[in-house]
């Protein structure tokens, strides 16, 4: 019954070969550098995000900005990012430690955000901008956010609510725009992006492949 | 009761695909077959019939849904004053419901669907588990509908691919797919093959590797910059080796069977499969070329990406070698037309990623509509197009009667092929426009989204196209189904075997 | 510290080296024994016979010789409908 133990090889080989493979894959891509990864540290100058700014990264998930918007800096011997002023230095691993997930993004219908909070640092002008990208970007081909906001007749505002002082010829009439909190948190989170703080011994800059033990600036020598 | 002598095939009984022995054995003998090898195709057919009309039948509705999100999407990118009040509809919503319900929904369900037809023809045996199957397309529906409804209400779990809640609808996909993979699992255990056709060990590979996948991708405790690996490992890979598998299988079972001649080269079909598992493994962070991540593995990933043309060119000769010097079958044969346009995508599609790969190239496409047109050429013109031919050679044999209107089937190509060249063309031409822009530094970003409109605009005239040809085609489909059982009394049910037929004897001895 | 180059050798290594052994171990095994009729095992008889539209005189020549003599084409069987003609 060669034939029935051959099917039997075949398949198994098939089955297993396809298994072993993925799971090569997997140890190379995503186990090993998990592993490695794990050394890596923020940097003192990167904070936490506060409860109110993961609130507002909560608002940038839940609303897709990462599928416009991309996150990271780029080496500037490969790409023109920083000559664009997007930042002062490509982003590192060390970067990210506090974003769960990531928004790296892969594409920028609008710029990169990741300092942004540093280049555009007004509640006023991220609040007017999510309500009606095109009042203060007349070539803007983002989508407003109105729905984040609430249109109040004038004495209806209560105190301690944030007006958002929309003017020109877009500017809806004879009401009071009022931010809801997903608004200002999300305005919070994006002001709080900028990492244009220096780092120096970087997983990245070094390139290192050390496992374990290796904690930054422990004499980090470039090879 | 038929009369002795007067076989019956493609009675209501069969129609509905509950064969008798005795009629299949008697349209064997009729034909001059042994009855075996009549009676397998049949079973085989008649076992995987509603699980696959089921899943098809899904997998149209969701093409007609999916295509609609992507139409909104399309507008809002050119015009992005379309549709912004309710937060349901806000572009980051529309383009995940679109990605979700085109892969997850259309995609996954036609290719599911065809294997299952495909995998007891090829191991000539029945479908078992059956009702598992069935039930586990359904709940993988209500999983895949759950995850689009989440979306749109704005709960997801923010990575790209891997939207869908994993506590909300992850429950439904694991046991929904997780039923359908035991119901095929145990149809290739079950198998009376003497060999296993290349086309078994592709849909065998895409059913293990997808759940592996998929615990990557959806694993709980990634942060920072391993949570982008992972995603684009998943991402990447659930093209590789869930559509791609899928659909490649397909090809090289629909291309020579339509024509009549083998595969080009079996050997070349034992190193197309395993190099394609190799390599294409190792691709996902090609994705991130330039991002945060250690540079080893995002050259690891360029290299891989460049080394599949080692796969693809074996496919390649493999599948269009077996074509050559026959192209005139397309004008007669709808399954070739899409199939072979397919299999040709997936050679453009493929050596484009790996050109796309390479850090100069990637300079200019990263972050621009290059990227998208790409994905489309793959998720459209290689994949759908598969699953498109697939439908049009399985359905008819599980109606038991052909497609009614060649019109119709001329419409529908005629449309999704302008509809996707449209949509390829313009897109591509904004996505380097853009990426030519970007790396100016002179050139204000302004001017970047400017030059990218005509293109913009062109893909929603390509989108609206498709989705004109899709509407076709789901019509055509209903047709299809509803089809009066009188239609099978009057012409031959359209099927392997030419069936000993309805005769007017036959008809007044039923009565 | 690992070096680029270093990581694309013994990744290059890998894909080379592995799927060669493995491929010579299935060999020695005879899984390729027969694989030309591994590549036939999808047809029936009479997909061998049935009369396709698009073959010239010599392929249908060919066809006759080798599987005997055609079978016609059910209707609709190339191109849908009833005339199961030219699209």
């Amino acid at each position: 019954m060669s034939d029935r133990n051959d099917l039997m090889a075949r398949t198994s080989l098939v089955a297993l070969g396809a298994f072993a493979i993925m799971a090569s894959a997997i140890t190379v891509l995503v186990v090993i550098p998990r592993m490695l990864l794990r050394e890596v540290q923020a940097m003192p100058d990167l904070k936490p995000y506060t409860e109110q700014q993961l609130r507002g990264r909560a608002v940038y998930i839940a609303n897709g900005c990462v599928y416009c918007h991309s996150q990271q800096i780029r080496d500037p011997a490969f790409t023109t990012d920083i000559n664009r002023g997007w930042g002062s230095r490509a982003t590192v691993p060390e970067d990210y430690v506090y974003d769960r997930p990531h928004l790296l993004g892969t594409m920028r219908t609008g710029p990169d955000l990741i300092n942004v909070g540093q280049r555009l640092p007004s509640v006023d002008w991220h609040l007017i901008h999510l309500y009606d990208p095109r009042a203060v970007v007349e070539w803007s081909t983002m989508p407003g956010f109105p729905f984040l906001f609430e249109a109040r007749q004038p004495n209806e505002v209560r105190p301690g609510e944030k007006v958002v002082a929309v003017t020109g010829a877009r500017a809806p009439k004879g009401v009071t725009i009022v931010a809801k909190p997903e608004a200002l948190a999300l305005v919070d989170y994006l002001i709080s992006l900028n990492r244009q703080y220096p780092v120096a011994d970087s997983l990245r800059a070094t390139d290192r492949m050390a496992v374990g033990g290796g904690t930054h600036g422990a004499g980090g020598t470039h090879d | 009761m038929s009369a002795p002598g007067q076989p019956r095939f493609g009675s209501v009984d069969a129609a509905r695909g509950r064969l008798t022995v005795r009629e299949v054995d008697a349209v064997a003998s009729a034909r001059g077959l042994a009855p075996e090898d009549l009676d397998v195709r049949l079973r085989a057919d008649a076992s995987s019939r509603r699980a696959v009309l089921a899943l098809f039948t899904v997998a149209i509705g969701w093409l007609i849904v999916g295509t609609i999100f992507g139409d909104i999407a399309s507008i809002k990118l050119h015009s992005p004053d379309f549709l912004t009040q309710q937060a349901w509809l806000t572009f980051g919503r529309v383009r995940t419901a679109h990605l979700h319900a085109v892969n997850y929904g259309w995609g996954t369900a036609a290719l599911i669907g065809m294997s299952l037809w495909l995998m007891p023809r090829l191991v000539h045996t029945e479908l078992k588990g059956v009702r598992m199957a069935i039930g586990g397309a359904v709940l993988f529906t209500i999983g895949i509908a759950v995850g689009i409804v989440a979306v749109l209400a704005g709960v997801n779990d923010g990575m790209e691919w891997l939207e869908a809640p994993r506590w909300l609808a992850g429950p439904f996909l694991v046991v929904g797919g997780g039923l359908i993979g035991l119901s095929l699992f145990w149809t290739v255990a079950s198998r009376k093959a003497e060999h296993l056709y290349v086309s078994v060990w592709y849909i065998l590979g895409a059913f293990i590797w997808f759940p592996m996948l998929y615990v990557v991708g959806k694993w709980p405790t990634y942060s920072g910059v391993e949570s982008a690996a992972a995603n684009w490992f998943f991402a990447h890979n659930v093209l590789g080796f869930w559509l791609t598998a899928m659909s490649v299988g397909g090809a090289y079972y629909f291309i020579p069977k339509v024509l009549g001649r083998p595969v080009y080269s079996y050997q070349l079909s034992v190193v197309g499969f395993w190099s394609l598992a190799m390599f294409y493994s190792l691709n996902g962070m090609h994705h991130l070329v330039g991002g945060p991540l250690p540079t080893w593995m995002i050259t690891t990933s360029i290299v891989a990406s460049v080394f599949m043309f080692i796969p693809v060119v074996a496919t390649a000769i493999n599948l269009h070698m077996t074509v050559v010097g026959r192209f005139g079958a397309l004008r007669y044969s709808p399954t070739l037309r899409f199939v072979v346009i397919g299999a040709l995508a997936y050679t453009a599609v493929s050596l484009q990623g790996s050109f796309t790969a390479l850090r100069e190239v990637n300079r200019v496409t990263h972050f621009t509509h290059w990227t998208v047109a790409h994905s489309h050429v793959g998720g459209y013109l290689f994949v759908s197009f598969i699953a498109l031919g697939a439908m049009y050679y399985i359905v008819p044999r599980l109606v038991g009667h052909e497609w009614p209107s060649e019109k119709l089937i001329r419409w529908h190509f005629n449309l999704v092929l302008a509809g996707i060249a449209i949509y390829v063309v313009a897109l591509s031409w904004a996505g380097v426009a853009q990426g030519l822009a970007l790396l100016d530094p002179a050139i204000p970003f302004q001017e970047s989204v400017r030059r990218t409109l005509p293109g913009l605009w062109g893909r929603s005239l390509g989108g609206l196209i498709l989705t004109a040809g899709h509407i076709v085609f789901a019509y055509h489909f209903w047709m299809m189904l509803r089809m009066p059982e009188r239609a099978t009394r009057t012409r031959p049910p359209f099927h392997e075997a030419r069936p000993v037929l309805y005769t007017a004897e036959a008809e007044a001895a039923r009565r | 510290m690992l070096p680029t180059s270093l990581a694309i050798a013994i990744v290059t290594v890998a894909m080379t080296l592995v799927p060669a052994v493995l491929l010579f171990w299935a060999w020695r095994r005879g899984l390729f024994r027969d694989l030309e009729a591994q590549s036939r095992v999808i047809f029936e008889p009479r997909d061998w016979r049935v009369e396709r539209p698009w073959e010239s005189p010599e392929d249908r020549l060919a066809r006759k010789l080798a599987f005997g003599p055609p079978e016609a084409a059910a209707p609709g069987e190339w191109g849908g409908a009833d005339r199961g003609g030219a699209a």
